[in-house]
């Protein structure tokens, strides 16, 4: 691939908790529009290297670039804005609040949040709601139809897989470059997780461009809709390639094996 | 100044340190098992005194005028109810809450203490009047140097630092101890080992709340002079020290404990204002202290998991 | 826009059901205008003790029968109108009790109370900051009005907005703390600076110290309102000029707060409060929100105490405790968290209640303590709990 292809580039990122070395200089790059499966057992850095790359954490060392921009040092707000959106691994919404307000969440970047035109324009911030109120429900739509007819029940009225997509959308919203996806199919049946991929691909289909990280398990999933692959070891990056060439990966093998 | 009144504020002062400090303890220990705030610990540490001025009465009462079996009574009668009353709260108030925000916590236990604090002031008899503690312990001194030190303030700061030194050995040195510092450090684990996660936060809220009557007496014995309401400031000033402390290091709160009593003093002496305004000038320093080290000066342990 | 999807018909503001439930609202409201009227009369232990047990029955069985749920959505609708209603309410209450000092004083209470408690219910409703020294910021009001009423030419319309003003800059003192730490360490900051404010009042000799300080009385323009009103031949209290403009500030209050909650900016600070981690990963500035929410909660509490001093007459350091910190904090988690509706029937319980009942006023720290221990773990949403985001009640296009 070409230079012009990357649009994420991850080189030597670092981090330590303490002692302990959950990110071992990885060097990774993600190219526009691809699906990248993250994968390696429980407690390989995974989760981390998002929480790194996200700002959550900061680096201990090591460098990431986006789109020809340094987000090393960038706060957590700042990589959104730059056009890495997230789910998390613990589903993260405000269950109190109704599916509209959690979209809404994920469009903060979009919203005028100036306060006269919050508390006193009211007209103008009608209008801004309808169109997001517009744009949201189109969204929700691509995933589940019965879903958008139901913006404003409270989030916790959902079940987890209704949630996940809910995260998703929240992530999609604000039309990010980079979509991370941790574990989405933690805690759900395995028909519950093929529907998710199905609506995974379907986004896929609206927006060629969107690159996603997805970090997985189940390995019928990672075949079918990854691209290509890396595979993390003690927070090193053990093995990268597509699916095929993976699995038969000594190395991947033995850390699995070794991790069961 | 002179050496004899220097002194006398060294010794106040180490005595009010050692109160805050066993006041932090306690809110240290909880917040180790249950990540809570216990925030009527000031108000249990307040019934433990009057427990103990009530037993105090009643072996007077009985005809027995031996100050030791007075204190005696006092202390076991107050560490054993209110070492109850600490696993009532922790039953009742603080482990339904579980599920709900931290916050909820903290919120329910200060309405308890101000349960606690308006019952002993309207159904204890005279219970709105400060009580006279009577002065159990020898009041003579010792002449050291050119200053006099009181026989009863020695002998109350021995038994603080006994308290300490027990606390620290039951927490390092016992089963109880180990499965204590398991929860603390992660319940869910602690569990899957068979620690019953329930008994470990009651024992906890137990030594917490026993180690709070203990200073309730010795803050009788010391002021001789208990009141209704003396609880809710020690309660903020432990809660302030086991903060700056540190939440979670018991040997945190013991410093912040003894910060805090060395701040008093330090604005009561030392600063170029009327002494009134001690308070004034610690709390601000608290404040200060929290915009510059916001999880206290011995940082807790680790950044919140995503 | 619809809130449940199922209720949308009747949503539609002239659809028969919302008609019929305006009407409820309208007889809802002159049911528990004629109440309060009676109840504020009542003088006998007996009477006050058989009008709480109806309240208590009649509101049980309204939720039961699902009148509540009905004036709810009568809210939604037509929510000007009831706006509306509600003052007429509290207006008809005024003139039923033109010549009643104290009534007059303890109906205005009530709505400072509620003013303050708009302040906290942003701060802790909205952004989940919690702030346990609403009576210190009660008491920067209280103490600026007494100092400028008494020592400036100032107009004591504009002395109310310094009043907001100055809180809020106190409160900028602890902002550096507070964004600093989150939940318990926050909280014992906001502890420490009541402590502080407190001991404060009491050792410092320009304020006053222990006894206090007297506060001149509130004029518009060259109107005194130490005067009594007089009105068609009808002369009434003074402390009616004070419950007509806490009614006016009261009014402008809560439609602010209404429209920050009903707003992107409520919305941020909601996903503050729900998961500042999650918040920050989607872009939401945390400090920008909190900093806002913390100075405008500080600004409505240090109006509330500006107006309070003045209409006191004299305000002294025992006003302004940890205590009375406490008690504030109650009313928002007795009423509802973020619900300002809840405030109105957590401030008139907390008011008028000990006053009504004087064998409780000895106990009522201990039953408003104990009453939120129980709300907490059965309730904890409050007697009246805040109810979904409504962005434009009453619209006649859903989108
Ligand atoms: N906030 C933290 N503090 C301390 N250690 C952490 C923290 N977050 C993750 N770790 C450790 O880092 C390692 C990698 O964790 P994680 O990235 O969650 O793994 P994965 O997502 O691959 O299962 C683990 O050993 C975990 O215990
Ligand atoms: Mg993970």
């Amino acid at each position: 691939m070409s230079e012009s292809d990357t649009l994420l580039s991850c080189t030597d990122v670092t981090r330590y908790f303490g002692g302990l070395l959950a990110l071992d200089h990885l060097d990774l790059d993600v190219h526009r529009g691809e699906v990248l499966g993250l994968l390696g057992p429980n407690g390989s850095g995974k989760t981390t290297f998002f929480n790194v790359l996200t700002g959550i954490y900061a680096f201990s060392e090591g460098r990431a670039v986006l789109a020809g921009r340094d987000v090393t040092r960038d706060t957590a707000q700042a990589v959104y804005k730059a056009g890495v959106a997230r789910t998390f691994q613990r589903s993260r919404l405000c269950l109190s609040l109704s599916l509209f307000d959690n979209i809404m969440v994920g469009n903060h970047n979009r919203l005028s949040l100036g306060m006269t035109f919050n508390l006193l324009r009211r007209r103008a911030f009608a209008r801004e709601l309808e169109a997001n109120f517009a744009a949201a429900r189109d969204l929700v739509e691509v995933f589940s139809p019965a879903l958008a007819d139901r913006m404003n029940e409270p989030v916790a009225n959902f079940p987890m897989l209704d949630r996940r997509r809910i995260e998703i959308c929240r992530a999609l919203i604000s039309r990010p470059k980079l979509l991370l996806l941790d574990e989405p199919s933690a805690g759900m049946t395995h028909e519950e997780t093929h529907q998710l991929m199905d609506d995974i691909l379907a986004v896929r289909a609206h927006t060629p461009e969107l690159a996603i990280v997805i970090i997985e398990h189940e390995t019928s999933v990672i075949e079918r809709i990854t691209d290509r692959c890396a595979v993390l070891n003690f927070g090193k990056k053990i093995c990268e390639g597509s699916y095929a060439e993976v699995i038969e990966n000594e190395e991947v093998r033995e850390a699995y094996l070794g991790a069961a | 100044m002179d050496a004899a009144l220097l002194s006398q504020y060294v010794v106040n002062g180490l005595m009010q340190g050692m109160m805050y400090a066993l006041v932090a303890v306690g809110f240290t220990l909880f917040f180790g098992v249950l990540n809570v705030i216990q925030f009527s610990h000031g108000d249990v540490l307040m019934v433990g005194s009057f427990v103990g001025y009530s037993a105090i009465m009643g072996v007077i009462a009985v005809g027995i005028d031996n100050p030791y079996i007075a204190l005696a009574a006092a202390l076991i009668a107050a560490v054993t109810l209110v070492g109850l009353l600490g696993a009532v709260i922790a039953r009742l108030f603080v482990l339904p809450l579980r599920s709900s925000p931290p916050l909820n916590t903290l919120l329910i236990t200060l309405m308890l203490g101000t349960v606690l604090r308006e019952s002993v002031r309207l159904f204890f008899p005279h219970g709105s009047h400060p009580k006279r503690f009577p002065p159990l312990l020898p009041t003579d001194s010792i002449a050291i140097g050119g200053f006099d030190l009181r026989v009863d303030s020695v002998m109350l700061l021995i038994a603080g630092l006994l308290v300490i030194v027990a606390i620290h050995l039951v927490i390092n040195r016992t089963r109880l101890g180990l499965a204590i510092r398991a929860v603390a450090q992660d319940e869910e684990t602690a569990m899957t080992m068979g620690i019953n996660f329930r008994f470990v936060v009651l024992v906890t809220f137990v030594i917490g709340s026993a180690v709070a009557a203990f200073a309730g007496i010795m803050n009788g014995l010391y002021y001789n002079e208990i009141n209704f309401n003396s609880g809710l400031l020690l309660g903020v000033i432990g809660f302030a020290a086991a903060i700056v402390g540190g939440l979670g290091s018991i040997y945190g709160a013991i410093l912040g404990g003894f910060l805090f009593a060395a701040l008093q003093t330090v604005g009561a002496v030392a600063m170029p204002f009327d002494s009134a305004y001690k308070d004034v000038f610690a709390f601000t320093v608290v404040i200060a202290l929290m915009a510059w080290r916001p999880t206290g000066l011995i940082a807790e342990r680790v950044s919140e998991r995503v | 826009m619809d809130n449940v999807s199922q209720a949308s018909a009747a949503r539609r503001p002239d659809s028969p059901q919302v008609i019929t439930s305006l009407v409820m609202g309208l007889v809802g409201g002159a049911l528990l205008t004629g109440f309060a009227a009676w109840f504020l009369k009542a003088e006998s232990e007996y009477v006050v003790g058989f009008l709480l047990l109806l309240a208590v029955v009649g509101a049980v069985a309204a939720s039961r029968l699902g009148a509540l749920d009905r004036i709810g959505v009568a809210f939604g609708a037509y929510e000007k109108s009831l706006y509306a209603i509600v003052i007429a309410g509290v207006l008809v209450l005024a003139w039923i009790f033109r010549q009643d000092h104290f009534t007059l004083l303890m109906i205005t209470t009530v709505m400072v109370y509620m003013l303050a408690g708009l302040g906290l219910n942003v701060q802790f409703g909205y952004l989940g900051l919690i702030n346990l020294s609403g009576a210190s910021f009660i008491g920067v009001g209280a103490y600026t009005s007494a100092v400028l009423t008494m020592h400036s030419a100032i107009p004591p319309l504009l002395i109310l907005l310094i009043g907001g003003v100055l809180s809020a800059l106190v409160g900028c003192l602890l902002i550096l703390p507070v964004l600093r730490t989150r939940g318990h360490y926050a909280a014992v900051v906001t502890i420490a600076f009541a402590i502080l404010f407190e001991s404060f009042l009491k050792v410092n000799d320009i304020l006053g110290g222990p006894q206090g300080l007297p506060v001149g009385a509130m004029s518009l323009f060259g109107w005194s309102f130490n005067n009594p009103i007089t009105f068609g031949g009808f002369q009434a209290s003074f402390y009616m000029n004070y419950l007509l403009l806490t009614l006016a500030v009261l009014a402008l209050a809560f439609a602010l707060v209404r429209r920050v909650e009903r707003s992107w900016i409520g919305l941020s600070m909601d996903a503050v409060r729900l998961d500042e981690t999650a918040a920050a990963c989607y872009g939401i500035g945390i400090r920008r929100w909190k900093v806002l929410g913390f100075t405008l909660g500080n600004f409505l509490i240090g109006v509330a105490g500006a107006i309070y001093g003045m209409m006191l007459g004299f305000i002294a350091p025992a006003n302004f405790g940890f205590s009375d910190s406490l008690i504030l904090v109650s009313i928002v988690l007795l009423g509802g968290i973020g619900n300002p509706w809840g405030l109105a029937l957590a401030s008139a319980i907390v008011v008028i209640l000990p006053e009504k009942l004087q064998m409780i006023q000895e106990y009522r720290f201990l039953l408003f303590a104990s009453l939120v221990v129980l709300v907490l773990l059965f309730r904890p949403d409050g007697l009246l709990p805040r109810g979904m985001r409504n962005y434009l009640p009453g619209r006649k296009v859903a989108p």
